[in-house]
């Protein structure tokens, strides 16, 4: 049999209409367990007189039980022809349906009227072709199972006592991943690209089960490759196999994780493609390695705890980590409140039709003052878009707006908040934009937000900030983008761009 | 059938579901409670009518699309080729054309000779855009923007191209971008329509625009694009006629509700609660719409850097300063049309005209909404409803060609939220011919927009004539790798 595989293996991959049939064991493949059952079932229950069946009942069924073990079988042997197989387990298991099928033809025929007579000692054979028949089946059937789901698939949960009583070693907890407590102490392979190579891709390509001729159970088999050769060009993430499968549509037939498993998210594709751009190292460290703009607030994202195979996929979350409170569970906000909130004149809008996360708008309001603001703490879990611009709001508000944990916008342009307002708002731990534009602050009220952790921009346009002191926050607050806006010298230096152009000939009129 | 009996039909059937009672009774009397049972996109009186709500947490809050109708040539703006240089006046090879199709404007050339750009190019960035010396304010900008150089649409003449970019269908009657967007989210600003179009003119003689490519199509009418004109009478007949007074015109307003209502009630016809919902906001809009386009106290350094055109009304830079405004005020959907792009003949002199009054105010429209805090969750779509062929349309000189239709492939940038910033995203052959890599489709980029404002593309649908309708209609695939 190993010299018929391989000579087809040589004959390159099998046709369309091979695999189509193939595919269909795993369904054709549960008809001869249900018939040969069936049978024992009917032949067990006859001879202790429990039940009375005719004889061509049973032939019937066993009749069946072989036809359809048979098919089973070649079908079975198209599917092994997509290879991706262990081949021990493989031949044992195509050994021992090959069996089934034998040994069910073989109990049918000494029970047949036609044949059955002329079989010398028949009668004799027909009890124990069953029995092996159905015991073949049993094991067949395991191995089949662990070749689709892995050795281990059937007793991976065995709860104790009886864990310890059959010998299984202890469960290994999911995938031990070391923590990152300093992500630039991380090894890049061990760390952060083996964890999702484990938890996206190892469930179908290990020792056992290596589809693709392709295993990433271990550094040494990942290097090596599968049967279209090596999967990672070291220095060109885009152009390795690894990313670019990953990249295609999900309906693509090529498309990596199969569609219906779990997907990478962009934060896991942007580390794999960023590590192999890297020259692909398996002995580096985070710090060894170029982190760029673009990686560097996905590396950070992985040292909050959250290990890195264990991502949720967020809908819009790109290679930028999404702030954690548009994707935090909340609590359904009280309709009372929202009510008070609308009554005022704000606009009240869920982030989206799935979340609680409310976005709270002034649009409509352009009279809210301080005196309302009071309202607002009654949402201060759902609370994570705010914006005030534009309204009569003073620094007031801001000793509300403070108590918003989860606030991420915060929209204060063209309003009266000054430096005294802004130091209320160190709290907001989610902080991500705010917008002074058009407000009265200073230098002094600037050094407040170096408490904002999470700041990621600030507008200061037509404020009073000056630029020493701008430049003297930017030191410590490398991450934040200043939006200083467009100074009348600004405009005139833009303006000057476009007489720099060449200047062809004068259009010609028509 | 006739349509004398069609219409009989239609009459007898509504007079009949008004008035019988008992048994159609209880369905009208159910309607009534709840007529989004009833009516696909219905609503109670005094709520506006769509969905409101996106199906997940949007990047993008608001879109201005500075539509540049007529087709730009991306060969002259953005796709640089040297190989057209060195061919230059060799016929297009047949390798690269294969046969696809043409307008029949160039298809009884005996040649095709390939036309390089007369403009130089020069890389910018961290992308290292090619960017065309036409262009030097947008060059300025590229760090903001996001460049697709393979756009590609099915339309091979201009108004079946723009209504297909604008509504997903090259046949008119489905509703515009904006009318969807209008449709899926609702208005933020109670005084102002979701949807609004500004209008500017390029070069005379250019291909017109109607009114079709904003409308509501069969989506409830509120949702339609409100035209804002230049001048002091911004959208026609809002303001009070002489002798009517703001008084008058509420109570006038106040008693027809009632009417309306009362009709509501007899015919359940859910376009009553639109019309009802119109006259109101069209009653706010007498004092949101000049507070809003008021643009007198801009300072002069704004203008300056919208450029000379800023303060001539109606102009594509007065344009993009009132989108601005506009988008200010929490308008969802700002479309400019700006035309004369159609350049077949004489090209680079045209082109050079209409770059000018072109590209400062979309630059600076970008600077400006950057420095307000806006650009943070606005999205700033640029481009046209195809591109230009590579080879000349008619004769060839060294100074002089014009380029005819190339739905083949052609650039759009967008700029804002939700994008990755800087990038150039797909390729062209070195002909400039045909997509090399990573084409997107029209409705791949309808998608992605949808997708930026929170809407899954596939479940933003309205049924009408016994069938569900999507912007996409049955295609579309977000482009992921646009998205930051």
């Amino acid at each position: 049999m190993n010299s018929l595989s391989i000579l087809l293996q040589v004959n390159t991959s099998p046709s369309d209409w091979v695999l189509f049939f193939g595919h269909f064991h795993p369904l054709i493949v549960h008809l001869p367990i249900g018939f040969l059952i069936v049978a024992g079932i009917l032949e067990a229950g006859r001879r202790m007189g429990k039940i009375s069946v005719s004889d061509s009942a049973v032939t019937s069924v066993l009749f069946w039980s072989a036809v359809s073990a048979t098919v089973a079988c070649l079908f079975g042997y198209f599917l092994s022809l997509g290879g991706g197989y262990e081949q021990e387990t493989l031949d044992s298991h195509m050994w021992q349906g090959i069996g089934v099928a034998v040994f069910a033809w073989i109990a049918w025929a000494v029970k047949s009227d036609y044949i059955g007579d002329r079989i010398p000692f028949g009668s004799a054979l027909y009890l124990p072709a069953l029995v092996v028949a159905i015991v073949l089946l049993g094991t067949a059937g395991h191995l089949g199972g662990s070749l689709t789901h892995g050795s281990d698939y059937l007793t991976q949960y065995t709860p104790e006592p009886f864990r310890t009583l059959a010998g299984i070693p202890p469960r290994q907890q999911e995938v031990a991943i070391k923590p990152i407590t300093d992500v630039n102490q991380a090894l890049v392979y061990e760390q952060i690209v083996n964890p999702i190579l484990k938890t996206r891709c190892v469930q179908c390509h290990n020792a056992e089960k290596s589809k693709g001729d392709l295993r990433f159970d271990t550094a040494e088999m990942l290097k090596k490759g599968g049967e279209n050769g090596p999967v990672f060009i070291a220095g060109k993430g885009t152009e390795s196999e690894l990313v670019k499968r990953c990249l295609l549509p999900e309906e693509d037939d090529h498309h990596m994780p199969p569609k219906g498993k779990t997907q990478l998210t962009e934060g896991q594709i942007a580390l794999l493609t960023w590590w192999i751009d890297q020259g692909a190292p398996f002995d580096k460290k985070v710090s060894d390695l170029k982190v760029n703009d673009a990686i560097a607030p996905v590396l950070a994202s992985l040292s909050s705890g959250a290990p890195v195979g264990s991502g949720s996929r967020v809908a819009s979350s790109g290679p930028a980590p999404v702030s954690p409170v548009l994707t935090m569970k909340l609590p359904a906000p009280d309709p009372k409140a929202v009510e008070e909130l609308k009554q005022t004149g704000l606009l009240v809008l869920p982030l989206s039709k799935e979340q609680h996360q409310l976005e709270v708008s002034a649009v409509n309001a352009k009279t809210f003052s301080d005196a309302q603001a009071a309202l607002l703490p009654k949402l201060s879990q759902q609370i994570v878009w705010l914006k005030l611009g534009e309204t009569a709001v003073t620094d007031a508000t801001l000793a509300q707006v403070a108590k918003l944990k989860n606030l991420q916008k915060l929209h204060l342009e063209q309003t009266k908040v000054t430096d005294a307002g802004l130091k209320q708002l160190k709290g907001l731990p989610n902080l991500e934009y705010l917008n002074l534009y058009g407000t009265a602050i200073t230098d002094a009220g600037l050094k407040e937000l170096a408490e904002l952790k999470s700041l990621k921009t600030v507008y200061l346009w037509q404020t009073n900030v000056t630029e020493t002191a701008l430049a003297e926050l930017k030191k410590s607050l490398p991450n934040v983008e200043f939006v200083g806006g467009i100074s009348e010298q600004a405009v005139a230096e833009f303006t000057k761009a476009g007489a720099t152009e060449a200047q062809p000939d004068d259009p010609k009129k028509n | 059938m006739d349509i004398q009996d069609e219409i009989h039909d239609q009459l007898s059937r509504r007079t009949f579901l008004g008035q019988t009672s008992a048994g159609l009774g209880t369905i009208a009397l159910a309607s009534l409670l709840n007529p989004k049972h009833l009516f696909a996109g219905s609503s109670a009186p005094g709520e506006t009518p769509g969905l409101g709500k996106p199906h997940f947490a949007p990047k993008v809050k608001r879109v201005i699309y500075l539509f540049q109708s007529g087709a730009p040539s991306q060969l002259e703006l953005f796709d640089y080729k040297p190989r057209l240089e060195s061919m230059w006046g060799k016929d297009l090879p047949e390798s690269v054309r294969k046969g696809q199709r043409l307008t029949g404007m160039t298809a009884g050339q005996s040649h095709f000779p390939l036309a390089a750009s007369r403009y130089k190019f020069a890389q910018y960035g961290p992308s290292r855009m090619w960017i065309s010396e036409l262009l030097p304010y947008t060059s300025r900008i590229v760090n903001d923007l996001t460049f697709i150089r393979s756009m590609h649409t099915e339309a091979i003449n201009h108004d079946p191209a723009v209504t297909f970019f604008q509504t997903g269908s090259q046949q008119a009657g489905r509703p515009s971008f904006g009318s969807w967007i209008s449709y899926g989210l609702g208005s933020d600003n109670q005084n102002l329509p979701a949807f609004v179009v500004l209008l500017s003119k390029g070069r005379d003689g250019d291909q017109p625009l109607y009114a079709k490519l904003w409308s509501n199509g069969f989506l409830p009418s509120i949702h339609q694009g409100v035209v804002f004109r230049s001048g002091p009478d911004p959208v026609y007949y809002l303001n009070n006629p002489p002798g009517i007074d703001k008084a008058s015109r509420r109570r006038m307003l106040d008693y027809l509700a009632k009417m309306h209502q009362e009709q509501y009630k007899h015919v359940l016809d859910p376009e009553i609660n639109n019309r009802m919902a119109q006259y109101e906001m069209a009653y706010r809009m007498q004092t949101s719409v000049p507070e809003t386009l008021d643009i007198s106290k801009e300072p002069d350094y704004i203008f300056d850097m919208y450029g000379p055109e800023s303060r001539k009304p109606g102009t594509f830079a007065a344009n993009c300063l009132l989108a601005r405004k506009l988008i200010e005020k929490d308008v969802k959907f700002v479309q400019l049309y700006h035309q004369g792009w159609d350049q077949h003949g004489n090209l680079p002199n045209d082109i050079k005209i209409q770059t000018k009054s072109v590209d400062q105010p979309s630059a600076a429209l970008i600077l400006d909404l950057k420095q307000r805090g806006l650009l943070d969750d606005t999205l700033v779509i640029w481009g046209g409803e195809f591109g230009r062929t590579n080879y000349s349309q008619g004769k060839l000189t060294k100074d002089n060609y014009g380029r005819d239709h190339h739905p083949r492939c052609f650039t759009v940038w967008m700029a804002g939220a939700g994008i990755k910033k800087g990038m150039v995203y797909g390729e062209t052959d070195e002909f400039g011919y045909n997509i090399a890599k990573d084409p997107v489709h029209v409705h791949d980029f309808q998608a992605t927009v949808l997708h930026l404002l929170g809407m899954d593309h596939e479940k933003l649908t309205f049924k009408h004539q016994g069938r569900r309708y999507r912007l996409t209609d049955v295609h579309g695939k977000v482009v992921k790798p646009l998205l930051s």
